[in-house]
C-alpha cells in the first residue's frame, strides 16, 4: 500500500469504528461496562508513556484501536472490554468511560475542527537494532518500549545481512556508526575495556560475514536497511545512527573510514564523491577528516563533541499539520507539549542546508539552522529520523546512569519515540511487496 | 571672572568626585557578571592602548570562549606577542589554536616559546592540558612526551601523563607516574589517592606493588589510604601506623591526612580504621588535644561497632574534670557505649555524676537512652523509674511504648498519641506511626501476649517475638488485628531472612477478609518475591493489589515494583 492509498483507508475506517451498534461495539461490549474507554493524552493523563503500551496491546489482542489525531493531544478511543479496562488499570493510565452518544459527540468535534480519527488496526512487529550485548538502558527507544510494555526483538549485522528483516514492520536504529568507525572513539577512548569490546565483536561479525573490514560489512547492512524501507518498512533513527546511515549509503565505492577502522587512511576527495542519490535524508555534506574528533560531517548543526563548532542547546517546536490531510506527519507530532528542551546526542540536530528536497520538518528550533525531527519517504515504506540521544538526560555522557522513566512518565520527547512506534499499526495492509 | 567662576566650580567638582573607570576593572566585572560581549569590548579597549597587558588578553580570551568565538583572539594575542613575549601570552596562543584544531601554529608557538624558556616544562603542559580539553588524548600525550624528550627528564609531566594513562585504564602505568608525580610535589598523594581508588579490582595488585615499592611518608600514605579504599581500611591504618616516621609532628600529619581519608568511605571498616589513626595521634599528643583525640576516637570505634575499644578510649577522660568540654563530651559517649553494651546501671551512675555538667537537653536525652536500655534489658520498671521526671514529648512517647510493652494497649496508644507525630528522631516517629497503625484494629485494651511479644521484639530476639505474634494472630479475626499481627511476623522473619517463614505468613496476613492489611502484606510478598527472583509471582501479586484496592495509598508502590519485576525499569 502507498501513502495515499493509506489515506484513504484511513479516512474510512474511523466510520467503521465509530459506527454505533456496529460489529466491533457489541462484541466489546461488557454488562455494567461503557463500551469505550478515552484514554486522554492532554495533561490529566497520569502516564501519557504508558497510554501507548495500553493501545498496542489492545491491538495485539485485535482489537481495533482509534487515534484521535490532535483530539485532547492525541488521545486514543479503546474499547471497554475487560481486559483493556484491567491493562488500563494496572498501568496507572486514566481513562474516561464514554458511551456511544458521547463518541458520537467526539466524532461531530473531531469532524469540525482540524482532528482525525485514525484507526490503528494491527500491532506491528518491532525491531530495534542493536549488538547482541548492549546495555540495555542505553538506548532511548528500548528504554522507552520496555516502559510502555510495547514486544520487540533485537536484531544486529547478521539477522539484517541475512534477510531478517523481511519479519517486521518497524525497525529502530539508535547510536549504531553505520561507517563502521566505532564512533569515532577509537583514539579518545583507546584502552576503554567497552571500547575494545566493541572493536572485537564488530571485527568478529565482519569476518564472520565474509566482508574485509568492518566500514564494508555496516555499508551493506546500511543498503540492507534502506531496502528493508523501499520494500515499505518503517526506519525509526535516532542520535548518530541517523547521519551515518546516510553517510554509507552514499559511500558506495568511497573509503570515508580512518585508518583506524579498515588500515586505509579517508579518501581527500571523498566529499566530491559521494553519491547522494543512494541517501534517505541527506546530501551536499562536508565530511570531518580528523580521525580523532568524534564528529562525522555537518549535517549535525550541534557538533557537540567539536569544542569550536558545539552549539548550546535550545528548545525545539513541533510544528502543525493538517490532520485530514496529512495524518502521517500529524501521528509523529501528538503531544501535550509544543515547546520541547532539546538533547544532545553524537547526532543532535539535522543542519538544513544539508537537508533533501522534499524532507519533511517535523519539529525545529526557531531561527536555528538545524531542524531536530524529520520525516521522508522512500519506495514503499518512510522512515524518521529525530536527533539527539536521551530526551531525559540532555547532556548524556558515557557511563552516566540509566533514565528511569517511571519518573518521566509525562515526557514530551518520549511520547515522539511512541508516536513512531504505533504510527505503523495505522496501516490497513501489508506494505511490504 | 567670578561669575564664571561660580558657574564652572559645581561641574568641576562633579568631576572631580567621579573616579575615572579602568576599562580592566570593568572588563572583570562585565565578565563576572556573564556579559561577555561587553566585556569583550572593554579587554579590547585595554587592548587598544596597551597591547602587551596579560591580564587584558587573559580576560578577552575568557570571554570570547563562552562566545564561540575564540578564533578572534588571535590577532591580539600576536600583537601582545610582538611587544610583550612571555609565558601569558604563549598559553593564549596554545590553547587557541588548539582549540581551533590549527595544530602546526600551536606547535610552533610551542617551538617559540620552549626557545624563550628552554628548561620550563611549561611550554608543553599548556599544550597537552589544551589537547585535552578538546578531548584529544593522544595529542597531549604527544605534547607531555616531547617535553619530556627535549628536557631529558622522564618524570617530568608526570601527574598530566598519570591522568592520561587512568583515562585509558592503564593503572599500573597511572601508578608510577603519580608515584613520580609525588617525589616532586609530595602534596600530589591525595589527588593520586582519588585517581586511583576507581582502580578495577583485577587491576589492583599490578597498582600496589608500584604504590609498595615507594617507601616516602607519602608512598605509605597512598598505600595505606588505598588499601582502605579497596575494601580492607583497617589493614590500611596497621600499614600507615608500622611505618610511621618517628618525628611526632610528620607522624601526627600523616594521621591526620589518613583520618580524614577514610572518613569519606561509608563502611564500618572505615569507621574503625580511623579511629585507629585518632587513637594513635591521642597518644602522641598532651592535654586537652590529647583529651579530644581520645574522644574522637572513642565515637568512631563506638561507631564502627567496637565498644571495647571505644571504652579503651574513654577510660579516665569521662572523670578527668581538667578535661572540661572534652570531660563531658567523653561522659556522653562512654554512657551511650555502655547502654549499647547492656551494662545500664554503670551508665546510671555515670550519668548521675555527670549531671551537673551538663545541659538540661542533652541529659534528658542521655536518660531516655537508659531508659531505653532497661527496656532493652527486660526491666520495665526500671525504665519507668528513669522516666519519673521527663515530661518532654519524647519522654511520653517512650512511656507508652513501655505501657504496650505491659500489655495496656489503651494506655499506650493514649500516650503515643499524646505525644504527637513529631516527637524524636524521623525514625522514631515512623516507628510510632506504624506501632500505632499495628494497634489500630485490636479492639482489646490490654492484651499481655501482644505486649510481651512486642517486648522480645525491642529486645531483639525476632524468633520468640514473630513466634508469639503468630501464636497470638491465630486468636483474633483477620480484620481485627490477626492479619495486622501475620504482616509484623512476616516482615520479622524476612528481616532475618527466614524467607519460607515469611512467605507463609505473608500470604495468609494477604487476605480479602482484611482489606487495610492486604495491600500491604501483598507489597511486602511481592518484594519477597522480587527478591527471590520469582517475579511471575511478584507480578500476579502486584496485579491483584492494583486491581483489588485501586484507592490503596500503596498502589504508586505497586506499580512501580511491577515495572521492576517485568524489567521496564532499571532496578534501584
Amino acid at each position: 500500500m502507498r501513502r495515499r492509498d493509506f489515506l484513504t483507508a484511513a479516512a474510512g475506517g474511523a466510520g467503521l469504528l465509530l459506527t454505533p451498534g456496529s460489529a466491533l461495539s457489541a462484541l466489546t461490549r461488557m454488562p455494567g461496562v461503557a463500551p469505550w474507554l478515552l484514554v486522554p493524552m492532554d495533561e490529566v493523563q497520569a502516564d501519557h508513556l504508558k497510554a501507548y503500551g495500553v493501545a498496542f496491546r489492545a491491538l495485539e489482542r485485535s482489537r481495533k484501536v482509534e487515534w484521535l489525531l490532535n483530539y485532547r493531544s492525541g488521545s486514543f478511543l479503546l474499547p471497554g472490554d475487560a481486559d483493556t479496562v484491567r491493562d488500563c488499570a494496572l498501568a496507572g493510565v486514566n481513562t474516561e468511560p464514554a458511551d456511544d452518544g458521547q463518541v458520537a459527540r467526539i466524532r461531530a468535534e473531531i469532524q469540525q475542527s482540524n482532528m482525525d480519527a485514525v484507526p490503528l488496526e494491527k500491532a506491528p512487529k518491532v525491531a530495534v537494532y542493536a549488538p547482541p550485548n548492549a546495555a540495555p538502558w542505553d538506548d532511548a527507544v528500548t528504554m522507552a518500549l520496555n516502559y510502555a510494555g510495547v514486544k520487540f526483538d533485537k536484531v544486529w549485522d547478521r539477522e539484517v545481512i541475512e534477510g531478517g528483516l523481511k519479519e517486521y514492520d518497524w525497525l529502530h536504529l539508535h547510536h549504531e556508526d553505520f561507517t563502521g568507525q566505532y564512533s569515532k572513539f577509537v583514539l579518545n577512548y583507546a584502552g576503554s575495556a567497552w571500547l575494545t569490546e566493541m572493536i572485537e565483536r564488530n571485527r568478529a561479525m565482519a569476518r564472520s560475514l565474509g566482508f574485509p573490514s568492518v566500514p564494508a560489512e555496516k555499508r551493506a547492512v546500511a543498503r540492507t536497511i534502506a531496502n528493508f524501507v523501499e520494500g515499505g518498512g518503517f526506519l525509526f533513527a535516532m542520535c548518530t545512527a541517523t547521519e551515518t546511515l546516510d553517510l554509507a549509503l552514499a559511500s558506495e565505492g568511497v573509503d570515508i573510514a580512518a585508518a583506524f577502522a579498515d588500515d586505509s587512511p579517508m579518501d581527500p576527495d571523498a566529499a566530491s564523491r559521494m553519491q547522494w542519490d543512494h541517501s534517505l535524508a541527506f546530501q551536499g555534506a562536508r565530511l570531518e577528516q580528523s580521525p580523532t574528533m568524534a564528529v562525522f560531517s555537518d549535517i549535525d548543526g550541534h557538533q557537540v563533541n567539536s569544542p569550536e563548532r558545539r552549539q548550546p542547546l535550545g528548545s525545539f517546536t513541533l510544528f502543525n499539520f493538517s490532520a485530514k490531510i496529512d495524518p502521517v506527519a500529524t501521528m509523529l507530532v501528538q503531544n501535550h507539549r509544543q515547546v520541547i528542551p532539546d538533547f544532545y546526542g553524537l547526532t543532535t540536530s539535522f543542519s538544513r542546508r544539508t537537508l533533501k528536497a522534499g524532507v519533511t520538518v517535523l519539529a525545529d528550533e526557531p531561527n536555528a539552522p538545524w531542524a531536530k525531527y524529520i520525516h521522508g519517504e522512500r519506495g514503499q515504506g518512510t522512515w524518521t529520523f529525530f536527533g539527539g540521544h536521551d530526551p531525559e538526560d540532555p547532556q548524556h555522557q558515557i557511563g552516566d546512569a540509566p533514565t528511569d522513566l517511571s519518573l518521566h512518565p509525562h515526557s514530551p520527547g518520549y511520547r515522539l519515540i511512541l508516536n513512531n512506534v504505533l504510527f505503523p499499526a495505522a496501516k490497513k495492509k501489508e506494505l511490504k511487496t | 571672572m567670578a561669575v564664571l567662576a561660580l558657574m564652572l566650580t559645581p561641574a568641576m567638582l562633579t568631576a572631580q568626585q567621579r573616579p575615572p573607570v579602568d576599562p580592566l576593572a570593568r572588563g572583570l566585572d562585565l565578565e563576572r557578571r556573564g556579559a561577555y560581549a561587553q566585556a569583550v569590548e572593554a579587554y579590547r579597549a585595554v587592548l587598544a592602548t596597551r597591547p602587551g597587558d596579560p591580564s587584558a588578553l587573559l580576560g578577552l580570551e575568557r570571554s570570547l570562549q563562552p562566545l564561540n568565538r575564540t578564533a578572534e583572539i588571535l590577532p591580539p594575542a600576536r600583537a601582545a606577542l610582538a611587544v610583550a613575549p612571555g609565558s601569558a601570552v604563549y598559553g593564549v596562543l596554545i590553547r587557541s589554536f588548539t582549540a581551533l584544531g590549527s595544530t602546526d601554529s600551536a606547535r610552533a608557538a610551542v617551538e617559540r616559546w620552549a626557545a624563550a624558556a628552554p628548561r620550563d616544562e611549561a611550554p608543553y603542559r599548556e599544550w597537552g592540558i589544551a589537547s585535552l580539553a578538546r578531548r584529544d588524548r593522544a595529542g597531549a600525550r604527544a605534547a607531555f612526551e616531547l617535553g619530556r624528550s627535549r628536557l631529558g627528564r622522564s618524570d617530568l609531566l608526570a601527574s598530566e601523563m598519570a591522568q592520561i594513562l587512568g583515562a585509558e585504564a592503564n593503572w599500573e602505568g597511572a601508578a608510577t607516574e603519580w608515584v613520580a608525580a609525588m617525589k616532586q610535589l609530595p602534596g600530589y598523594w591525595l589527588t593520586a589517592v582519588a585517581a586511583l581508588a576507581p582502580v578495577p579490582a583485577r587491576n589492583r595488585e599490578a597498582v600496589m606493588k608500584v604504590v609498595a615499592r615507594e617507601t616516602s611518608a607519602q608512598g605509605r600514605l597512598l598505600r595505606a589510604s588505598l588499601t582502605a579504599h579497596w575494601g580492607d581500611a583497617e589493614d590500611g591504618a596497621r600499614v600507615l601506623i608500622q611505618a610511621l616516621p618517628a618525628e611526632r609532628p610528620a607522624a601526627v600529619e600523616a594521621l591526620t591526612q589518613f583520618a580524614d581519608v577514610v572518613r569519606a568511605i561509608p563502611s564500618t571498616s572505615a569507621t574503625r580504621a580511623r579511629a585507629m589513626a585518632l587513637e594513635e595521634i591521642a597518644r602522641r599528643s598532651t592535654g586537652l588535644a590529647a583529651s579530644r583525640a581520645r574522644v574522637e576516637a572513642a565515637r568512631a570505634y563506638a561507631g564502627g561497632g567496637d565498644r571495647e575499644g571505644a571504652r579503651r578510649m574513654l577510660g579516665g577522660v569521662a572523670e578527668d574534670t581538667s578535661a572540661g568540654v572534652a570531660s563531658a563530651s567523653a561522659a556522653a559517649t562512654l554512657i551511650g557505649v555502655l547502654v549499647d553494651d547492656g551494662k545500664v546501671e554503670e551508665a546510671e551512675r555515670r550519668l548521675s555524676a555527670s549531671r551537673k555538667a551538663m545541659p538540661t537537653d542533652e541529659y534528658q536525652m542521655l536518660n531516655r537512652r537508659i531508659a531505653t536500655g532497661w527496656i532493652r534489658a527486660g526491666d520495665l520498671g526500671r525504665a519507668e523509674q528513669a522516666l519519673r521526671s521527663d515530661s518532654t514529648v519524647e519522654g511520653i512517647a517512650l512511656a507508652g511504648r513501655i505501657a504496650i510493652y505491659r500489655g495496656d494497649l489503651a494506655g499506650g496508644v493514649s500516650r503515643l498519641r499524646m505525644a504527637g507525630p513529631y516527637a524524636g528522631t524521623r525514625e522514631e516517629a515512623t516507628e510510632r506511626t506504624a506501632l500505632l497503625a499495628l494497634l489500630q484494629p485490636i479492639e482489646a485494651d490490654t492484651l499481655i501476649e501482644l505486649g510481651a511479644a512486642l517486648l522480645s521484639l525491642e529486645r531483639r530476639d525476632s524468633a520468640a517475638a514473630a513466634g508469639a505474634l503468630e501464636r497470638l494472630a491465630g486468636k483474633l479475626p483477620a480484620a481485627k488485628g490477626g492479619a495486622e499481627l501475620r504482616l509484623l511476623a512476616g516482615r520479622v522473619h524476612r528481616g532475618q531472612r527466614r524467607t519460607s517463614d515469611a512467605e507463609r505468613l505473608l500470604r495468609a496476613a494477604a487476605t480479602e477478609e482484611a482489606p487495610a492489611t492486604a495491600p500491604a502484606a501483598e507489597l511486602e510478598l511481592a518484594r519477597l518475591m522480587i527478591a527471590l527472583q520469582r517475579n511471575t509471582e511478584a507480578i500476579t501479586l502486584l496485579e491483584h493489589l492494583i486491581l483489588t484496592y485501586p484507592t490503596s495509598a500503596l498502589v504508586p508502590q505497586a506499580r512501580r515494583a511491577l515495572d521492576e519485576a517485568r524489567g521496564a525499569i532499571p532496578r534501584t
